[in-house]
């Protein structure tokens, strides 16, 4: 602990090391930057959905497909791993790196378990159903949607296991904090698209549809 | 965060960082948020133009949970990123508003 | 490069493929736009000589409308915006006082991606046939059953990798303004090409989204079989209207907003004058910028989406003629009672001012929705439409490149020969379409490959032909001038033009690889007037002189759109039964694709645990080049 103790002295890391160069804080702003055009991105796959959410043709309707525990079971998970995300900057403001990754660990395995309940969901309609892409145009903008994000699922779980990967070699820098940052800016935002799916497509369909 | 107290560097954070506890509260919010929508869904017989403004006004809540506390928008210095989120948010709603009103006739 | 560095230098082609400097992606954005844009212009000229007279058989129905469909995407998406970004690119770091844009690698990938798919997409022409459904590609002319090449698969796939450049490049400028201006530079003091910059960014990063979605759900119904315009399934094609127009009239003001930054400087410059009406010249393109996303569906008027939601959009897009008049009269009394000089930037620029008007009036007569019923695809609307995107853009970006090739390349073109380019094109440019106008009025209908005789088009037909190739002839005497200065040396002074206003003019033509040597201190809008009107020969500096930071020059975003451009060609041929078992094996089977992601993303990952260090410039080395300069 004592030689922990001395490096922290010596190369005293910045209180909020993500913004403490211009590259940093050039990161975050552009990553904010494309956050705000993914939210056109999945507004106009939204707008897809809503708009061919009836157009059902011979397939099953919302209401008849969607379950509602399997949904509720992958969005508390997702939640879940908002919350540990959370907790993965706030060790990182502590410097605590050892926090850091075991608070980005958990996030990766909670957003691995959503995944692997999404596969479930998706292999359950197809096989019971018969209910697959070129069903109906309800069906195609359903699965675009959902699998847009879990598309954007997959490749938070690569990112952030990348990340921690750099963060176990190369310990906590001004280089690889943004890089937390962003990609827990990211995984945020994964959540919140969540927030819209589960409430337009799946409680909605089940209310309207 | 007890086993840290040794730690000067924490210490010295721990007055500038509210710690965990902001957040859980934020956390407990969403998870209600999320319940009163799926039990409202789940238990049925509700209104349905109820159940929907009831359904959006709670993701909306939620979104902004998540956009102000965990992602910091509404931290000073968040001008810029509030403007163009709410420029996506806009043309995002466009999109929806569109595929709405006036796509079928 | 004479000077030793610590770093890995490359050399000659090398150097291209790996550069991460602005200036010199900005010449790569121009050779390679300009490249396509002479494709486009080739294009044109064979729908031309199509239309020269009644029942012409130069080509078939089948390759006019490959021509028009490729004449239309090359020049928007792969001729002009590439064109936008070279001279953003060249001059917007140096506008604002900065060594370097902010994401330098990013800057790279935009434009490789752009070039692999535009690329991509032209490869449709010996692939088995262009895209063939117009620029729009409305379902369900686009779809599997009326369009049974794999032309609109190009289309799709080409355009998204090359959209994906473009968005990249909206980003990266967005952030390069808001955090890169030197010291003193507030939003405010921004040079009026800057703010155009600014706001067209914006608007591509709220634009490009939509037609990504709108691609990706055109290539799921042909390629996945999904059913989103496939009205027997539930599908409705007018869902792909509304989406490609949400992104598509934005786009024309992501075109139109630069060439109005250009303008301003151009007619400030050589009137030696401020701008008039600065801060109502900001305002202005704010509100054009929000209009813009407002007004989408007058495109759609005849789709049959009731008088309520005509009348709603009607009058947002009359609305659009507020703002753009305030920036007609700002140029106006801009060059009211300027000391003005009409070189060959000048001329274009007041050769831009009454076409664009031009166009801007038609544009709210097709506004006018009951009157748009009459108007909708006829000559009129490739009339409207050609007087803004190229007697607005086009003259607008011939404007800015004489203006700033000085800047770019240390020498300036030759006015003569540029002053004969302008008249040939000019006058090409309204016999073509000026008499369109009126073959629309008359009843010629657009995107149809040939005519009737005697229904009073024939004459204004030929007119219109020679028009066109007075444009090409404007456009090679363009070229020959580039050739002819290109042997001159190297090297003119900071400010060719004596008049230069802004902070590009304070710095060697062409500048640096660090652009400033000291990061201005700005005091002013148009900082280097500002100086210069104080007695002061350069700029005050805002630092002392010192170490250089550079990103080095990397491989990895064109082995990215290597990756992008292999995936997108397998994805295509998924379902294509080739004749042979190992071709289909590896197409349909995804390993295409797999393989071309797997560069992509593998390149993706080695970028990001391999920390860039970069190098430094040495401030005697500055010096050295300083005594050279």
């Amino acid at each position: 602990m004592s030689t922990l103790h001395a490096q922290k002295a010596t190369n005293t890391l910045p209180h909020e090391p993500e913004k403490a160069t211009l590259e940093g804080r050039n990161k975050i702003l552009g990553f904010w930057l494309f956050l705000a055009g993914e939210a056109v991105l999945f507004g106009t796959l939204f707008a897809t959905f809503l708009t061919l959410r009836n157009q059902v043709a011979d397939g099953p309707s919302a209401s008849e497909l969607f379950s509602l525990p399997i949904t509720a079971v992958a969005t508390l998970i997702l939640l879940v791993s908002s919350l540990t995300s959370v907790f993965s900057i706030q060790a990182m403001h502590r410097g605590n790196v050892k926090s850091l990754l075991t608070w980005l660990t958990v996030t990766v395995l909670l957003g691995f378990g959503f995944l692997c309940l999404e596969i479930y969901e998706f292999y359950e309609y197809v096989t019971h159903y018969g209910y697959g892409m070129t069903t109906s145009a309800f069906s195609s903008s359903f699965y675009t949607l959902v699998g847009f994000h879990g598309a954007h699922v997959i490749f938070g779980i690569c990112w952030i296991s990348i990340i921690i990967g750099q963060v176990a070699k190369k310990g906590l820098t001004v280089v690889t904090a943004p890089k937390v940052y962003v990609s827990a800016m990211y995984w945020h935002f994964v959540d919140v698209v969540w927030v819209f799916v589960f409430t337009v497509v799946y409680l909605l369909g089940k209310v309207v549809g | 965060m007890t086993d840290h107290h040794n730690d000067g560097s924490v210490v010295r954070h721990r007055h500038r960082h509210e710690g965990p506890r902001k957040h859980v509260i934020a956390f407990i919010f969403s998870i209600v948020l999320t319940a009163i929508a799926f039990a409202t869904v789940a238990a049925g017989g509700v209104n349905t133009a109820f159940t929907v403004i009831l359904l959006l006004v709670m993701a909306v809540l939620q979104v902004l949970v998540q956009l102000g506390y965990w992602m910091h928008l509404k931290d000073k210095g968040h001008m810029i990123p509030i403007v163009f989120m709410a420029g996506g948010f806009f043309v995002a709603g466009l999109c929806i508003i569109a595929a709405l009103y006036w796509m079928w006739w | 490069m004479a000077h030793a560095h610590s770093v890995k230098r490359h050399k000659g082609l090398m150097d291209w493929l790996t550069t991460v400097d602005h200036k010199k992606i900005a010449i790569l954005y121009l050779v390679a736009g300009g490249f396509f844009f002479g494709i486009g212009g080739i294009e044109a000229l064979l729908i031309r000589v199509q239309l020269w007279k009644p029942m012409s058989t130069f080509v078939t129905a089948q390759q006019f409308n490959e021509l028009i469909t490729m004449h239309g995407t090359t020049m928007i998406f792969l001729g002009v915006m590439p064109i936008i970004f070279a001279i953003m690119n060249a001059v917007i770091p140096l506008q604002i006082g900065a060594r370097d844009v902010a994401f330098p690698f990013l800057n790279s990938l935009g434009f490789w991606t752009f070039l692999f798919g535009g690329l991509l997409l032209n490869l449709s022409w010996f692939m088995g046939g262009a895209p063939d459904g117009g620029w729009t590609a409305y379902a369900p002319l686009s779809s599997t059953t009326y369009s049974t090449t794999h032309g609109v698969d190009f289309y799709t796939i080409g355009l998204q990798i090359a959209g994906l450049g473009t968005l990249i490049g909206g980003i990266n400028f967005l952030a390069t303004i808001i955090t890169m201006r030197a010291p003193g530079m507030s939003f405010m003091r921004m040079p009026m090409f800057t703010w155009t910059t600014f706001v067209t960014s914006a608007m591509i990063l709220f634009a490009f989204p939509a037609i990504t979605v709108g691609l990706v759900l055109l290539s799921f119904d042909r390629i996945l079989g999904a059913n989103f315009f496939n009205v027997e399934l539930g599908g409705n094609p007018v869902l792909w209207q509304h989406i490609f127009w949400i992104f598509g009239h934005p786009e024309v003001y992501i075109l139109i907003l630069p060439a109005f930054g250009i303008i301003s400087e151009v007619v400030s410059t050589f009137s030696r004058k401020r701008l008039f009406g600065y801060s109502s010249m900001v305002f202005a393109t704010i509100l054009i910028a929000f209009l813009g996303f407002m007004v989408w569906a007058h495109h759609m008027f005849t789709t049959g989406m009731g008088p309520v939601a005509n009348a709603l959009f009607a009058i947002a897009t009359m609305l659009i003629a507020v703002p753009t008049g305030i920036k007609i009269f700002n140029w106006l009394f801009t060059m009211w009672g300027g000391q003005i000089t009409f070189n060959t930037a000048n001329l274009f620029a007041a050769g831009f001012i009454p076409t664009f008007v031009m166009g801007g009036v038609t544009g709210v007569m097709l506004g006018a929705a009951p009157a748009d019923y009459q108007f909708h695809d006829t000559y009129f609307v490739v009339a409207h439409f050609h007087y803004v995107i190229v007697g607005g853009l086009v003259l607008g970006l011939f404007s800015g490149l004489h203006y700033w090739w000085p800047k770019m390349f240390g020498r300036v073109l030759n006015e003569t020969l540029g002053k004969i380019e302008f008249w040939t094109f000019i006058i090409g440019f309204h016999l073509t379409f000026f008499l369109q106008h009126f073959l629309g009025l008359i009843g010629m209908q657009r995107r149809v490959y040939t005519y009737l005789p005697n229904q009073g088009f024939d004459m204004m037909n030929v007119l219109s032909t020679i028009g066109a190739f007075l444009m090409g002839v404007g456009v090679i005497i363009f070229l020959i001038n580039i050739a002819i200065t290109a042997r001159k040396p190297s090297g003119v002074e900071n400010d060719p033009w004596g008049d230069g206003r802004t902070l590009e003019w304070a710095i060697p033509s062409p500048p640096p690889e660090y652009n400033f040597k000291q990061l201005p201190l700005v005091r002013g809008l148009d900082a280097y007037w500002k100086e210069k009107m104080a007695g002061n020969t350069e700029m005050t500096p805002a630092e002392p002189v010192g170490p250089i930071h550079m990103p080095s020059p990397t491989i990895i975003p064109f082995v990215m759109s290597v990756g992008l451009f292999i995936a997108g060609l397998g994805f295509m041929f998924t379902t294509e039964d080739f004749g042979n078992s190992a071709l289909n094996f590896i197409f349909n089977n995804y390993i295409v694709v797999i393989l071309g992601l797997g560069i992509t993303f593998g390149s993706m990952i080695v970028h990001s645990i391999n920390d860039d260090e970069g190098w430094h410039i040495e401030p005697e080395e500055i010096d050295g080049k300083g005594v050279e300069a």
